[in-house]
C-alpha cells in the first residue's frame, strides 16, 4: 500500500501544520512517510501545497496521482482534481484547518488519541484545535484504509535538519550566514540551538561579509561553517579562492534552487554542480559532497568538517530545496567520525608567501607552494577512498544502470523498486548491513555519486559496457559531463527535469522503463 | 660592577628579542613614503604594550590590498593579509573566533571607501572591539594612480582624462552618521599615529582612524602641512556630536593642492581638523552574546573548547 495525500491552500492557512501532524503520527505508528513542500515566494495568500506519501514499506518520494485531496480553499480542488485517482477522496468545505486533521485521521483509521497527542504537543490554541478536530473526526464517515501499528523506531526529519545535526555533532563553533532560501532553515535551526550547545550563530550584512568573517573565525581555530544558495554562493567565490591559497578550513553549505539569476526562489533544481566544482579563481584543492537524504546530509556534513580540518581546505556540501525541506523517514543511525580541531593561528595571506608568511614573487617559492597544494589534493583523493564515495542500489548484476546524485535518490529508488526487466529478474542488495533504501528489490542497478570532488574514478568499471541512464534535476546533465571528463564515458540516455519541480516516482518509473534494454 | 653591566646588556638583548615585531622582509615602499611613518607609529605602540606585559600572540593584524597592505609583511604578528575591501568582516571574524585578541585592521582608501564600503557602515553599527586605520592617500597608488571615492574634483589620470566630475565622499561624516563610537583623523606622522592609537586602544569598541597620507608619486599635496590644525588646540569637545559634525564639514576632501596643478579657488585655504572628532561609549559586540562573553571571561578561544 502506498498512499498520496495532498494538502493545499493559501499560504498561512495551514497545509504545513496538517502535513506535519499527520506525518509525525504515521511515523509514530512505525510507518514510512515522505512529504515535500511546494510553496510560492509570498507570505499570505497564493497557493501552497504539500504532498505526503506513506506506506508500511520505505518511501522516499511522491507520485503524480493523489489518493486523498485536502482542500483548505476552493482553488485547491480546481488545481489538483485532475490528479485524483478514480477512487480518490476529497476533503473540503470547512473553514477550520484542524477540522481536516480530524477528517484525515478518521479516513486512515487512526485513533483520535494520536491526533490529540499531536495537538497537545503544539499546545498553541489547544482547546480550539481539539474542538474542530473532534468535529471533523466525528463528521467524516468514509474510510480509505486502516493504518497498522508497526514496531520500529524511526526518525522523521528533513535534509536541512540533517545538515544542522551533522554540524553540531562535528563540533561546530561558529555558523555565519545571510538569509537565502532554501538554506535559511539551517540558519534558523542552528540559531535556536546555539545556547544549549554553546556555539555562535550570526547573520551578517551580506555573503561577502559572511565568507570573510568566516575566514577570520576559522584561522583562530574555530570550527566554522557558512550557508547559502546559488546567488549568495556566487558572491562568496572570491573568499572561496582566498581559503584555497591561505589554506583555511571552512565548511560551506550550498543549497540549490533554480537559477540563473534569482531564478525560481522557492523551488528546486540541481544546476549548481559546476559552480561547486569550479568557482573561485586559481587552482586549489577542495571537497564537494552531495547527500541524497537527511541521514547522508548528517554524515557528509561530518565528513566535510573532517576533510576541511585535516587538510585546511574548503569543503562544500551541495544540497537543494527538495532534499532540504522535504521530510523523510529514516530508520538507521548515522555513522559519524570524530573531527579533531587542529588549526593554529598564525600568519595567513591571500598572496603566495615565503617562510615568514610575507608576500613573495619568487618563482621557486611560487612553484613550491602550488605543488604543496596539489599534493594535498592527491592525499585527499587517496583518503576519500576510505569513505563510501558512491552507493549502489538494486540489482548489482543488471546491465541497466541509472546514474545520479543528490536529492533525485528518493524518486529513483522508489521508481526502480518494482521495475521488471526482461527476465523478471530481481535481486536483493547484497550488503550485510543495508543502508537506507539499499534493501530494495529492483529490476535495475542505481549508482548514486556522493563524492563529486574528489571524484571516485574507480567508478569507471561500474559504468563500462552498460546501458547507462542519467537522471538529473537540471537541463544539461552536469554530472554526465563530469563522468565523461573523469572516465571518458559518454551517457546518451538522459532523463532531465528542469521545471523547478522534483521527480515523481511513478512518472520517473515510466521514463526509466522506456530506456531499459 | 662588570656583572651588573653584563646583566643589563643581557636583559636588553632579551627585551629586544621578546618585543621586536619586525620581519626580515625587504621593504618595497617608495623612498620617503608616508607609510614608513604609519608603520613606525604602529610598531612603537604595539611594542610598548608587549614591554608592559602583553604577548605577541595577543595581537592580530589584518590588511587589505594596496600599498598599505605591505605593512603585513613588515610586522611579525599573527593575522591575515586579506582580500581587497574585506578587512572589516575579517576583523569581526577574528573577534568572533577569539574575543580576547587585540585586533588591528588596516585599509587603503580604495579598500575602505570603494570596494568594501558596505562593511564600513556595518562595522560602525556592530561596534566590535577592534581598531581600524585607513591609509587615505586619495588615490589608487599600487595600480598607478587612478581616482578613488575620496579624490578631489578635477583630478586627472589616464583612466579619467577629463578629470574627476563627482564629489568626494566625506568618511568622517559617514562614520559619525553610521554611529561609530570613536572617529578620528590624523596625519601620517609617527607621533600622531602613536597618540591616536594609544587613545584608540583605551577605547572599548570600534575605533575608526583615518590617516591622511599623501602619495609622493600620484597624489602629493604640498599644502597639507599648512592647512592642518589640531582639534586639541581649539577646545573641541569630543563627547559632543554636534561639534563633531560641524568640525567634520570643514574639510570636504576637495580642498587639496597637488604639486603643479592649479588649485580650485573655492577650496583654497580651507583648514583640515585633526584629532579625535567623536568618542562615546556604546555596547560592544562581543559583550552582547553570552557565548563570546564566556570565552572572554575564561580567556579562551573556540580552539580551546573541547566537546
Amino acid at each position: 500500500m502506498r498512499l498520496n495525500i495532498l494538502f493545499g491552500g493559501p499560504a498561512g492557512s495551514g497545509p504545513n501544520i496538517l502535513t506535519n501532524i499527520l506525518g509525525k503520527a504515521l511515523v509514530g505508528q512505525g510507518n514510512y512517510v515522505f512529504y515535500s513542500r511546494d510553496y510560492q515566494s509570498l507570505i499570505r495568500g497564493g497557493h501552497n501545497f504539500n504532498v505526503l506519501t506513506f506506506s508500511d514499506k520505505p518511501v522516499y518520494s511522491n507520485d503524480s496521482k493523489i489518493d486523498i485531496l485536502v482542500c483548505l480553499d476552493e482553488n485547491t480542488e480546481k488545481l489538483h482534481e485532475n490528479k485524483l485517482n478514480k477512487k480518490g477522496v476529497i476533503l473540503k468545505g470547512h473553514k477550520e484547518n484542524m477540522y481536516y486533521a480530524g477528517g484525515i485521521f478518521k479516513l486512515l483509521g487512526l485513533d483520535f488519541l494520536l491526533l490529540e497527542k499531536q495537538l497537545f504537543e503544539i499546545s498553541d490554541r489547544f482547546e480550539e484545535n481539539i474542538k474542530y478536530a473532534k468535529q471533523g473526526y466525528k463528521e467524516e464517515t468514509r474510510n480509505v484504509c486502516k493504518v497498522l501499528k508497526l514496531r520500529q523506531n524511526k526518525f522523521f526529519l528533513n535534509g536541512n535538519q540533517g545538515i544542522s545535526d551533522g554540524a553540531i555533532k562535528s563540533g561546530l563553533d561558529v555558523y555565519l550566514a545571510y538569509p537565502m532560501t532554501p538554506a535559511t532553515s539551517v540558519l534558523m535551526e542552528l540559531a535556536e540551538k546555539q545556547i544549549e550547545n554553546n556555539f555562535f550563530v550570526f547573520e551578517l550584512e551580506n555573503e561577502i561579509a559572511v565568507i570573510n568573517a568566516a575566514v577570520g573565525s576559522a584561522i583562530t581555530g574555530a570550527k566554522t561553517m557558512i550557508g547559502t544558495s546559488g546567488g549568495g554562493f556566487d558572491l562568496m567565490t572570491e573568499g572561496l579562492s582566498l581559503t584555497g591559497i591561505a589554506e583555511v578550513p571552512l565548511v560551506i553549505f550550498l543549497s540549490q534552487r533554480p537559477g540563473p539569476g534569482t531564478g525560481v526562489a522557492t523551488y528546486t533544481g540541481q544546476g549548481d554542480l559546476n559552480i561547486a566544482r569550479h568557482s573561485g579563481h586559481g587552482e586549489f584543492p577542495r571537497v564537494v559532497l552531495a547527500p541524497g537524504d537527511p541521514k547522508e546530509a548528517e554524515e557528509l556534513t561530518n565528513q566535510a568538517f573532517y576533510f576541511s580540518q585535516k587538510y585546511k581546505i574548503p569543503s562544500i556540501i551541495i544540497s537543494d530545496k527538495h532534499l532540504g525541506e522535504s521530510f523523510y523517514t529514516i530508520n538507521k543511525k548515522s555513522k559519524l567520525i570524530s573531527v579533531l580541531k587542529s588549526t593554529l593561528f598564525g600568519r595567513y595571506n591571500s598572496y603566495e608567501t615565503d617562510s615568514e608568511g610575507s608576500a613573495t614573487e619568487d618563482p621557486e617559492i611560487i612553484e613550491k607552494n602550488i605543488e604543496k597544494r596539489l599534493k594535498k589534493g592527491f592525499e585527499i583523493k587517496k583518503e576519500a577512498e576510505k569513505f563510501e564515495q558512491y552507493e549502489i542500489y538494486g540489482d548489482e548484476n543488471s546491465k541497466n544502470v541509472v546514474v545520479s546524485w543528490g536529492s533525485t535518490k528518493g524518486a529513483i529508488i522508489d521508481a526502480i523498486k518494482d521495475l521488471d526487466t526482461h527476465g523478471g529478474h530481481t535481486q536483493r542488495g547484497t550488503s550485510e548491513n543495508p543502508k537506507e533504501g539499499q534493501d530494495l528489490q529492483a529490476g535495475c542497478k542505481f549508482i548514486q555519486i556522493k563524492y563529486i570532488e574528489p571524484f571516485p574514478e574507480k567508478i569507471k568499471k561500474e559504468l563500462e559496457n552498460k546501458n547507462l541512464i542519467l537522471v538529473e534535476n537540471n537541463s544539461t546533465g552536469q554530472l554526465g559531463s563530469l563522468i565523461t571528463e573523469k572516465t571518458g564515458i559518454f551517457i546518451e540516455n538522459k532523463i532531465l527535469r528542469y521545471d523547478g519541480r522534483p521527480f515523481l516516482a511513478d512518472e520517473l518509473k515510466k521514463e526509466i522503463e522506456g530506456r531499459l534494454k | 660592577m662588570n656583572l651588573t653591566k653584563n646583566m643589563k646588556r643581557k636583559e636588553v638583548i632579551i627585551d629586544i628579542k621578546m618585543t621586536n615585531i619586525s620581519t626580515k622582509t625587504k621593504n618595497t615602499w617608495c623612498p620617503g613614503c608616508y607609510n614608513f611613518q604609519i608603520l613606525a607609529g604602529v610598531k612603537k605602540v604595539i611594542e610598548d604594550q608587549i614591554k608592559k606585559g602583553k604577548n605577541k600572540d595577543d595581537f592580530a593584524i589584518v590588511t587589505g590590498i594596496g600599498c598599505h597592505a605591505k605593512l603585513f609583511d613588515y610586522i611579525n604578528l599573527n593575522g591575515i593579509n586579506s582580500l581587497h575591501g574585506r578587512v572589516l568582516p575579517t576583523c569581526l571574524g577574528l573577534k568572533i573566533g577569539n574575543p580576547n585578541l587585540s585586533v588591528l585592521g588596516f585599509s587603503g582608501d580604495g579598500d575602505a571607501y570603494a570596494e568594501g564600503m558596505e562593511h564600513l557602515i556595518h562595522a560602525a553599527r556592530y561596534n566590535s572591539d577592534f581598531k581600524y586605520l585607513v591609509h587615505n592617500n586619495q588615490v589608487f597608488a599600487l595600480t598607478v594612480g587612478q581616482p578613488t571615492p575620496v579624490t578631489e574634483i578635477g583630478f586627472k589620470d589616464k583612466t579619467t582624462p577629463q578629470g574627476v566630475k563627482v564629489h568626494p565622499l566625506n568618511p568622517i561624516k559617514l562614520m559619525l552618521a553610521s554611529g561609530a563610537s570613536f572617529v578620528a583623523r590624523v596625519f601620517a606622522d609617527v607621533k600622531q599615529i602613536e597618540y591616536v592609537l594609544n587613545e584608540a586602544f583605551k577605547h572599548k569598541g570600534f575605533a575608526f582612524i583615518e590617516v591622511l597620507q599623501p602619495c609622493l608619486i600620484f597624489h602629493q599635496d604640498a599644502s597639507y602641512r599648512k592647512k592642518v590644525y589640531s582639534l586639541d588646540k581649539v577646545n573641541h569637545d569630543k563627547t559632543n556630536f554636534e561639534q563633531a559634525w560641524k568640525r567634520a564639514q570643514e574639510f570636504d576632501y576637495n580642498g587639496i593642492a597637488l604639486l603643479g596643478v592649479p588649485q580650485n579657488t573655492e577650496h583654497r585655504g580651507k583648514k583640515i581638523p585633526l584629532g579625535i572628532f567623536y568618542q562615546t561609549q556604546k555596547p560592544v559586540f562581543e559583550e552582547q552574546f553570552e557565548q563570546l562573553e564566556n570565552l572572554k571571561n575564561k580567556k579562551k578561544s573556540w580552539k580551546d573548547i573541547r566537546r
